[in-house]
């Protein structure tokens, strides 16, 4: 008799949904001026230009995932107008960024019902995307979320993601899409889409490209899920300390942004620097990800008179590390939405763009 | 792109106003700044405010010295001290430059200890950098004094070399090809002053290559006969506390005179234009700071009140300086004369 042994085949790790903002978050969009608005609206894609590392970062994601066996779906949902459409998607594919959709905002049909306000208020538009898209996914997909400080990028992804996790239930909801000046029309849209995506904690990140250099406090009402950083390599830094990269992808990231972007191995160990002492990620896990970095000469080379200070200088930011983690879990829950609407900033001189709803 | 040092903990509104200053070059120029201090409060305080960092590092120090210390003990018993980190910092190699807003007795005697004095010169001298009325267009608007607090007493020979040291960092920070340099003295004569200004004074005319206006006294400290001003640390220190005390007496006096009549108030608030120009004429923060010339390194010497303008104004004037081999051009100075 022959024994057979039946082995569960290992499960497959679940989807990871990653969407994506556009301007100033994938493209280094000018529109400030009416001028650059015009020009930016007649660019074509090879006109296009895009943030340093970022192209690069979207494909080390599919690079790692598909190491890891696991389905990678990618969305741009950007409030720019449809008529861009072809520009942007010759962009995309001229940097050979795997995409799975894109969802454009249509201003024209706001403009022709006369509803000038939505044409700046990107908050409803925004949620129905992104709820549209989680009905659509996997149900168990995991998701990260790429935007940046120009809009309201982490106040929208923010109550998303709590929709998601069921911390915020309609009533409540309701009252803060009014209190945003999402459109009257628009919201019980968002209000049954946000009743059928509820159930699952599924956003991992939300990662806002500090494009306007906003202060990174200006964040922390929006809690750790949110993670500020000033350039892709620490966005890359931040996914390889949270397993969705690993150090090969993190100078995938890194090499491209020196080779093609004017990046110095001296900004980049700025940037390194700079992530550390905000907490972003644990000293050991940095030097795992930035060993082949400074193999490969891109990060310098620590001098025999630097190590020692460096190795202090980790035994203090592990520590610091420690007791900001501490902080954190002892402030669990729902993020105050009353206090970060409050906190909002008006005009687009503002700095804070973490709160500024556009 | 020239790395500049920054004492973080040194100024009476330390870190903030200093670490505020560092994050607006950092968004504005391309200069690497290594601010040195203690890590934890330079990191709150940019997390505060719009930074780049991507140019700046943080080199991390415990102690600090106090505005009040007496510079050679603080130097003896803080030796991990921002100011004392920084010099080290730079006498290293691992900086170009070093500013500063702390102690200035501390910061001359560090740099005195730890930076090789350039070939042939005697003395450092910590110059001044101050507004004064300008007679050409091309005139720079601040006038250079030195030594300003380096020294006490000086001989003729180190006036000498103070003016040439002046003389050169005018050519290169403000682009004046051939500065008047004068000798701040009581009085127009060349014998008046006594023995050591009269050599002086007879040595600084037959100098080639140097623009020697003669003797300045007090009342043209401000006007424009003289680029560069030379003088001894005790009569520097005191004519420069003299001109920033008269400037905040008549801050004063106006703002007495706009609280007691509603007539004077309305008269000021009519001169309010003239008053503001009047202010940013003297405004420190404009130049940002002065350097200690003579060493084979620059150390910038902020005014201890800084605001964060001041100091981003004095990290680009270090920056520009060390572009400009400012150490260098006085070094050839002094060597064209031995």
């Amino acid at each position: 008799m022959r024994l057979r042994l039946h082995r569960r085949p290992p499960a497959a790790p679940p989807a990871l949904l990653c969407r994506w903002d556009l301007d100033k978050t994938y493209l280094r969009s000018e529109f400030d001026t009416l001028r650059q608005l015009w020009r930016t609206a007649r660019e074509r894609g090879e006109d296009k230009v895009e943030v340093p590392g970022v192209a690069e970062l979207m494909k080390a994601i599919k690079a790692a995932a598909e190491r890891r066996g696991c389905l990678l779906l990618v969305y741009f949902i950007s409030a720019s107008p449809p008529q861009i459409g072809q520009a942007i998607r010759d962009k995309l594919a001229l940097d050979g960024v795997p995409y799975d959709g894109i969802a454009f905002k249509d201003q024209l049909r706001n403009l022709r019902r006369g509803k000038l306000g939505s044409l700046r208020e990107h908050v409803g538009f925004k949620l129905v995307e992104l709820l549209r898209g989680r009905l659509a996914a996997p149900a168990q997909a995991r998701e990260l979320l790429f935007g940046d400080d120009w809009e309201s990028d982490a106040l929208t992804y923010s109550l998303y993601a709590d929709v998601l996790a069921g911390h915020l239930r309609s009533p409540r909801l309701k009252a803060l899409l009014g209190r945003i000046g999402v459109d009257a029309e628009i919201a019980p849209e968002i209000l049954a889409l946000a009743e059928r995506a509820a159930g699952l904690d599924a956003v991992d990140r939300i990662l806002i490209n500090l494009e306007r250099r906003t202060p990174p406090a200006a964040f922390q009402r929006f809690g750790r899920r949110v993670v500020p950083t000033f350039n892709y390599f620490q966005t890359a830094l931040v996914l390889g300390a949270g397993g969705w990269l690993e150090a090969e992808d993190v100078a995938r990231v890194a090499g491209d942004m020196v080779a093609r972007s004017g990046y110095t191995a001296r900004r980049l160990e700025n940037s390194l620097g700079d992530a550390l002492r905000r907490g972003l990620l644990a000293p050991d896990v940095a030097d795992a990800l930035t060993a082949p970095l400074r193999a490969a000469g891109l990060l310098p080379l620590p001098s025999a008179a630097r190590r020692g200070w460096l190795v202090r200088l980790r035994a203090r930011l592990r520590a610091r590390l420690r007791r900001r983690r501490g902080r954190a879990t002892a402030r669990p829950g729902p993020l105050d939405y009353d206090a970060i609407l409050e906190h909002r900033r008006p005009g687009r001189g503002a700095a804070a763009g973490a709160g500024r709803l556009r | 792109m020239p790395t500049i040092a920054v004492d973080a903990m040194g100024g009476d509104h330390a870190p903030d106003e200093v670490v505020k200053g560092v994050a607006q070059v950092s968004l504005a120029t391309d200069i690497e700044v290594l601010l040195v201090g203690d890590e934890r409060r330079i990191q709150e305080v940019l997390e505060g405010v719009p930074y780049d960092p991507e140019h700046i590092q943080v080199l991390h120090c415990s102690d600090a010295i106090g505005m009040a210390e007496v510079a050679h003990e603080a130097l003896r018993n803080r030796r991990d001290a921002s100011l004392v980190v920084g010099v080290r910092a730079v006498a290293d190699g691992r900086a170009d430059a070093l500013v500063s807003a702390g102690n200035t007795g501390a910061a001359v005697l560090s740099c005195a200890r730890h930076f090789r004095l350039l070939p042939g010169i005697r003395r450092a001298a910590l110059a001044s950098v101050y507004p004064r009325r300008t007679a050409r267009p091309e005139q720079d608007r601040f006038a250079l004094l030195l030594d300003v607090g380096a020294t006490v007493r000086c001989d003729a020979d180190e006036l000498v070399q103070f003016g040439l040291m002046g003389s050169a960092y005018a050519r290169r920070i403000s682009k004046v090809p051939s500065p008047a340099v004068g000798l701040l003295n009581m009085g127009a004569e060349s014998h008046k002053g006594g023995e050591v200004l009269a050599e002086a004074h007879r040595r600084l005319a037959r100098q080639p290559g140097l623009h020697f206006v003669g003797n300045i006294e007090g009342n043209e400290l401000v006007g424009a006969r003289a680029d560069v001003i030379v003088c001894e640390g005790l009569l520097g220190n005191v004519a420069l506390k003299l001109i920033e005390g008269i400037a905040e007496a008549f801050e004063e006096v106006t703002r007495a005179a706009a609280e007691r009549r509603l007539a004077w108030r309305v008269g000021l608030t009519l001169l309010s234009r003239g008053m503001d120009r009047l202010r940013e004429l003297t405004d420190y923060a404009r130049y940002g700071g002065s350097p200690i010339l003579g060493f084979e390194h620059l150390l910038i010497k902020c005014h201890g009140r800084s605001s964060a303008a001041a100091i981003a104004n004095a990290v680009k004037v270090a920056a520009k300086a060390v572009r400009d081999r400012v150490p260098a051009e006085v070094a050839d100075a002094i060597a064209a004369v031995q």
